[in-house]
């Protein structure tokens, strides 16, 4: 059996702390090794409808930049979103979101498959093709359920009440006075924003969600619920 | 809260930029005479009326010019710099080897 | 408790009866009661003290818009007792009196009136010099106001940003008409309102004789408004301000609403303005509306006996509104001469009430702290009334003489105020794009003008968002009869006829401002205080003007009015506090400082270790750590260190014009220090350019000039358009720095892939390879001017790096150290920080940096004001000193270099070296002190002189052999 232990580990989430004194249960996603729940009640996939906060951190993601980013990506069998500020589901999972005319983030799918991701940082970039370190550089946290919108108009200026930020949609913005990106990409039928936000501010912005969200009854939520919510249509 | 409209990332709260100064065009290192030097470097205009400035989305560190009246406080346009700034910039080597 | 059947008391729930004690005395009222209102049901008519001649006070307005009704709770002073709604067991005190209420000590002031003038502080108590210290504290315990409890528990108050397509500001008829009409489809609609059910003055005015007009008007507007899902209503806040772009805080309950409103529609109605005369301000003078409201609102009669004194059919209507509650109504005094025949006039003569047309109520008189009666005149002339005078016995005088807009959102948002001579009113004008005024804060007093209104406002606004393509309505014809009376104003020769309630200011000190030689009504506000208390205004600024206007002969426009700043109404300071982000940054190896004993410091928003150890035993430590790196190795975090990526085909061309340096001829694999100034020449940052490849730039920057760097950067770069790439990766990586004479030796347990051989891998070396097998940026530089490298790492893995050479340290003792050991260690260095050891005007000449500056390039930002300096000779240079004296108290930053009486410098750095057994430091000196071998005198804490002597720098290992081994 591994040892599920996320201090051992080379790479380490700057949440495991956080995880351990909630009491977290860890599993092996990939080679990552992220929250499966934090309660073995079974109640997260229900909660997290409502309003979940979940650290995807450990979770392969990459970026490319330049004036050939785009036209390298897309030779590389990814999907590229037509504007800037919009991201797009691929077929294996993964997401690409464009954060201007020469600029992508790709994000590995919840089941944790870095297929995508792997293969894109494993080729040498063409010219005028830059690799950006997002795994290391940006902090991943995810907030699923219908009162997400509600709990960010506390920390965040832009209104992401669903009828106004599209399934898609892209800001880059300031959350609770740090910069982030915010990436509207729902989980089946729930609403879930991804926010990608300074690594070194990881901690500061968990606490800051899970204040905001206490007046919603909002709680952490592993990646079990994640994965039920995605399943759901 | 003013609101300004950034060409990358749509309109926003002013609190999201950071100011970069008002637009002058550099004059030539090599040629401009000391008072011309100091003016751009130094002097500022002021002025009341239409200005070009710098403005810059902090978030995305995308930078942008935007036209503003500095007597209504309401800004006209914001485009990319790439209306002003169309061609790579150069400066030519120094003459003598060494600066003056 | 005395109240009238229902349905009067809109407000009340007569099922829930709350026990409260005011003056320790105990009470009753109703759920839906304010504390005034349940007061007043219980016959308490005073409220508190004035201001500066504690005079007895009570409701004025009955809404919150006054002074009048401050009251001290236990957790809040300053409460408005007509707003703050009754809570069980709520102690209520008053507030601004000696004694007690009732018998306020301080009153005896007021019997010294007219030996405290306008501008009486400032003529009194400033001469001779220092006389106001020795004033003020007995000033300020006579005229203060509440207390604040300094022993209560932190509350919760939160922020919230709210977006809508409309907010219409004030739910009365026009705002209620406004909302219905602009929410059309997909229009969302904020209705904000201050009181607690929709209806504005529909809620307690009268409008027709029969007096039912109003409620069936609301009860129509109410029902489709909560009928209406675009829709959202919000009681019990208040819009505090207008900022720019629509952008209203809210204030509702503990929590400040932040909200954008594409179209803002402002119904904010008008504020009803006092008659002045002499005593009008006696507990049982109130306004007509106040009147109204205690009657519908909360079911309280205001009295047994009450005058009216109008300029206009409101007046008709309240005295209509008495007699229907049963009050005696002993006169309608009315200001003009021929009152027209309305439908409300001639209702109140067949009720045959005493109408005294071309009357004024000329003074007030008091029994015990409450009106007894009134004297009214025959008005002569403006402001003039006969000799002749007539009393009436009664408990109540309403006032009905008009009305000022409530403009101060208005005005906040550039609209400007206007008198207009005809009207005798305030007047609102050039109001900006995206908001609309409708209703009586645009001057229509009539019901269906003020639903025409609030409909072609929101017609103007659906049409500006594109909901609608309607044609615009003509604006709806001016009303003949304005409800304002032109000269409500009447002086008396024992004066007490207030102007400003909150400030205590009458006529005559208004009138003597202008002859002190204040004309402008911005000047009498501030010298006479008219307007700068609690209520702001609200009920002084009307009269004011007028007066002014008299006293210099000028109209009311040319007198100007002052100038609406926010807030509209006071705030709890919660309300800016709340919601509050501090953002903190840590490096991936936070916690193992934390465990190793770490002092934590924030320095902008990171964290770093100061020091390990006990606080109380800080400088052995640190000294303890320095010594531990000079003699041994130690480890410090430099997580923080800024981090750019300069990548492309022009990545060397970049840097040559960025930074002072030349790069272009930097081989592959090293490193070179980087120098950053600004287009004045004057020092910004600096750093370190790694040259991974031809293309490729890893370039180091200060911790707090990061992202500065960064954005000055890409600011270049947008004019330049060079083939270059520039990422900031700060956060991405981590890094220590492993220094002192057996780093090698350590740092080569755990990376076996890079040569470290003093050749292979020279100072100023940079190698990529993997550290305890995590992949490795390592660069070799003198950062402490030890042996030393530098292990930058992805994020991630920081604390794994951390773990591994504090491991494969542990034979050598390997010591973390932090932030001030390796500042210390790099002032023994003679290393300057940027932004301390520099100012704003340190150029890199100064700095003994000439050096770091190429001349043999094309440009470089800065370039040409350098050369330019160059030329001239330098008035001060950054030099090392040491200061030899025993026991001389060490010198401290900012301390001054004095020459004679004259300061020619200062430290900039200075600190115990333990290296060097002395202290140490930096300072900036005239040039001529400049060499080594000099003196200088630095005035040192409690004025002690230093003497310093001048060194050459650096003050340790002065041939940099040490990290070069």
């Amino acid at each position: 059996m591994i040892e599920l232990t996320p201090d051992k580990a080379l790479r380490r989430s700057p949440l495991y702390r956080r995880h351990l004194q909630l009491n977290a249960q860890f599993e092996q996603l990939g080679e990552a090794l992220v929250v499966g729940a934090y309660s073995d009640t079974g109640m997260e996939p229900r909660l997290a409808i409502s309003l979940g906060l979940a650290d995807l951190s450990c979770l392969p993601r990459t970026g490319f930049k330049g004036p050939g980013a785009p036209d390298w990506a897309a030779t590389q069998g990814v999907e590229i979103p037509s504007a800037p500020n919009t991201a797009l589901a691929q077929a294996d999972g993964s997401m690409v979101a464009k954060l201007s005319h020469q600029e992508l983030l790709i994000v590995s799918g919840m089941q944790g498959d870095s297929g995508l991701v792997d293969n894109l940082n494993q080729q040498i970039p063409g010219t005028g093709v830059y690799s950006l370190p997002r795994a290391d550089s940006h902090s991943w946290l995810a907030v699923t359920g219908l009162l997400a919108a509600e709990m960010f108009s506390k920390i965040c200026a832009i209104d992401l009440r669903t009828h106004k930020f599209a399934q898609g949609q892209v800001a880059q913005t300031s959350i609770a006075k740090i910069n982030g990106i915010i990436v509207r990409q729902d989980l089946g039928t729930t609403p879930c924003f991804h926010i990608f936000s300074d690594i070194a501010s990881t901690e500061f912005l968990w606490d800051c969600l899970l204040d905001a969200m206490e007046e919603h009854q909002g709680v952490a939520i592993g990646v079990a619920a994640i994965r039920s919510l995605d399943a759901t249509e | 809260m003013k609101l300004l409209t950034c060409p990358l990332n749509g309109q926003r709260n002013i609190s999201e930029f950071t100011y970069g100064g008002e637009y002058h065009p550099m004059p030539d290192p090599e040629t401009a005479s000391p008072r011309q030097w100091a003016e751009y470097v130094f002097f500022h205009d002021n002025e009341a009326g239409v200005v070009i400035e710098w403005w810059c989305h902090t978030a995305s560190s995308f930078w942008f010019l935007a036209e503003r009246n500095t007597i209504t406080d309401r800004v006209i346009r914001t485009f990319e710099a790439s209306e002003i700034f169309q061609n790579r910039i150069d400066f030519a080597e120094p003459t003598n080897g060494e600066k003056k | 408790m005395q109240r009238l059947p229902s349905p009067y008391g809109l407000l009340i729930d007569r099922e829930r009866q709350i026990k409260f004690s005011f003056e320790n005395k105990s009470y009753q009222g109703f759920a839906g009661d304010s504390i005034a209102s349940a007061l007043a049901a219980n016959n308490q008519w005073l409220l508190s003290r004035s201001f500066k001649y504690h005079r007895p006070r009570g409701a004025l307005t009955m809404a919150g818009q006054d002074a009048n009704t401050m009251v001290q709770l236990p957790s809040n002073p300053n409460a408005l007792a007509d707003k703050e709604p009754l809570s069980p067991g709520l102690e209520v005190m008053g507030q601004n009196y000696s004694g007690s209420l009732k018998t306020d000590r301080g009153a005896l002031l007021g019997l010294f009136s007219r030996f405290l003038p306008v501008g009486f502080y400032y003529k009194a108590f400033f001469k001779p010099r220092g006389m106001w210290e020795k004033w003020a504290p007995l000033i300020r315990k006579k005229a203060g106001l509440g207390v604040i409890n300094q022993q209560l528990e932190p509350d919760y108050y939160d922020k919230q940003y709210k977006f809508y397509d409309v907010v219409v500001v004030g739910a009365g008829p026009s705002g209620m008409q406004a909302a219905l009409t602009a929410a059309v489809d997909g229009c969302e609609v904020l209705l904000v309102d201050e009181n607690p059910i929709l209806g504005g003055s529909l809620n307690y005015s009268r409008l027709d004789a029969k007096g039912s007009m109003a409620r069936e008007v609301r009860d129509l507007l109410v029902h489709d408004i909560e009928a209406n899902s675009n829709i959202t209503c919000m009681t019990n806040a208040t819009v505090n301000a207008w900022f720019a772009d629509n952008w209203l805080p809210i204030i509702c309950q503990k929590r400040l609403y932040k909200v954008r409103a594409r179209q803002t529609i402002l119904c904010t109605g008008a504020l009803e303005q006092q008659a002045v005369f002499h005593n009008n301000d006696l507990p049982g003078v109130m306004m007509s509306s106040a009147a109204q409201r205690l009657i519908h609102l909360y079911a309280i009669r205001p009295g047994k006996t009450a005058v009216v004194v109008t300029g206009n059919d409101d007046g008709y209507a309240n005295a209509l509104d008495l007699a229907d509650a049963g009050v005696e109504v002993a006169a309608i005094v009315d200001l003009r001469d021929k009152p027209r025949s309305s439908p409300l006039v001639r209702a109140a003569k067949k009720r045959g009430i005493t109408i005294k047309a071309g009357y004024a109520v000329y003074a007030a008189q008091k029994r015990g702290n409450h009106l007894a009666g009134v004297e009214i005149r025959k008005i002569l002339s403006q402001g003039i009334c006969d000799s002749q005078a007539e009393k009436i016995r009664c408990d109540t005088v309403c006032m009905a003489i008009g009305y000022t807009p409530t403009y101060q959102l208005a005005c906040q948002a550039g609209g400007q105020l206007s008198y207009s001579d005809k009207s005798a009113m305030f007047t609102l004008n050039n109001l900006p794009d995206g908001l609309q005024i409708a209703g009586s804060v645009d001057s229509y007093w009539e019901l269906s003008n003020c639903l025409e209104e609030g409909a072609r406002a929101a017609i103007i606004a659906t049409n500006a968002l594109g909901f609608t393509q309607t044609d615009i309505p003509e604006p709806t014809a001016r009303e003949k009869h304005s409800p304002n009376h032109s000269w409500p104003i009447f002086a008396h020769p024992n004066g007490k006829e207030f102007v400003d309630y909150d400030e205590d200011l009458t006529i005559a000190d208004i009138v003597n401002a202008t002859r002190d030689g204040y004309e402008h009504i911005q000047l009498v506000k501030r010298y006479s205080t008219c307007g700068m208390g609690p209520s702001q205004g609200r009920h002084s600024a009307l009269a004011a003007a007028r007066l002014v206007a008299a006293a210099t002969n000028r109209t009311v426009a040319e007198t100007g009015v002052t100038t609406a700043r926010p807030p509209f109404a006071p705030e709890h300071l919660g309300h800016s506090a709340g919601r509050s982000f501090y953002p903190a940054r840590r490096s991936n190896m936070h916690y193992r400082h934390i465990e190793a004993g770490a002092q934590m410091l924030q320095a902008g928003a990171w964290y770093r270790p100061a020091f390990y150890g006990q606080a109380t035993d800080r400088d052995r430590c640190i000294d303890n750590e320095v010594n531990n790196v000079r003699n041994n190795v130690g480890l410090v975090d430099v997580s923080t260190l800024g981090g750019l990526e300069v990548r492309g085909p022009d990545a060397a061309e970049f840097l040559n014009r960025f930074y002072t340096f030349g790069f272009v001829k930097q081989p592959v694999g090293r490193a070179r220090y980087a120098l950053l100034t600004n287009e004045a020449g004057v020092i910004i940052d600096d750093g370190v350019a790694c040259r991974f490849s031809e293309q490729h730039y890893y370039v180091t920057a200060t911790t707090g000039g990061v992202d500065r760097v960064y954005q000055t950067m890409l600011k270049w770069n947008a004019q330049w358009r060079l083939d270059v790439d520039i990422a900031n990766v700060t956060a991405a990586y981590c890094g220590v720095n492993i220094a002192g004479p057996r780093a090698r030796q350590v740092l080569a347990r755990v990376c076996t892939d890079i040569d470290l051989g003093a050749e292979a891998f020279p100072y100023m070396g940079v190698r990529q390879g993997t550290v305890a097998g995590i992949p490795a940026r390592v660069i070799r530089v003198g950062f402490v001017g030890e042996l030393g490298y530098e292990v930058h790492v992805p994020q991630q893995y920081g604390e794994a790096l951390w773990d591994a050479l504090m491991e494969a340290g542990g034979e050598e003792n390997i010591q973390p150290f932090g932030i001030e050991a390796q500042r210390l260690l790099r002032l023994e260095k003679g290393h300057i920080i940027i932004g301390q050891d520099t100012d704003a005007m340190s150029h890199p000449m100064e700095v003994q940096m000439g050096w770091a500056v190429s001349h043999k390039k094309p440009f470089f930002v800065g370039g040409r004001t350098i050369a330019e300096l160059e030329m001239k000779s330098p008035t001060r240079r950054l030099v090392g000193f040491v200061v030899n004296a025993k026991n001389a108290p060490i010198p401290l930053e900012s301390h001054l270099v004095l020459d004679g009486a004259q300061m020619t410098g200062r430290v900039t750095s200075c600190n115990h070296s333990p290296t060097l057994g002395k202290p140490i430091g930096l300072a900036y000196v005239q040039p001529h002190c400049a060499e080594p071998g000099s003196q200088i005198k630095i005035k040192s804490s409690g004025g002690v002189m230093v003497t310093a002597d001048i060194v050459t720098l650096p003050f340790y290992d002065s041939k940099t052999l040490r990290q070069e081994l």
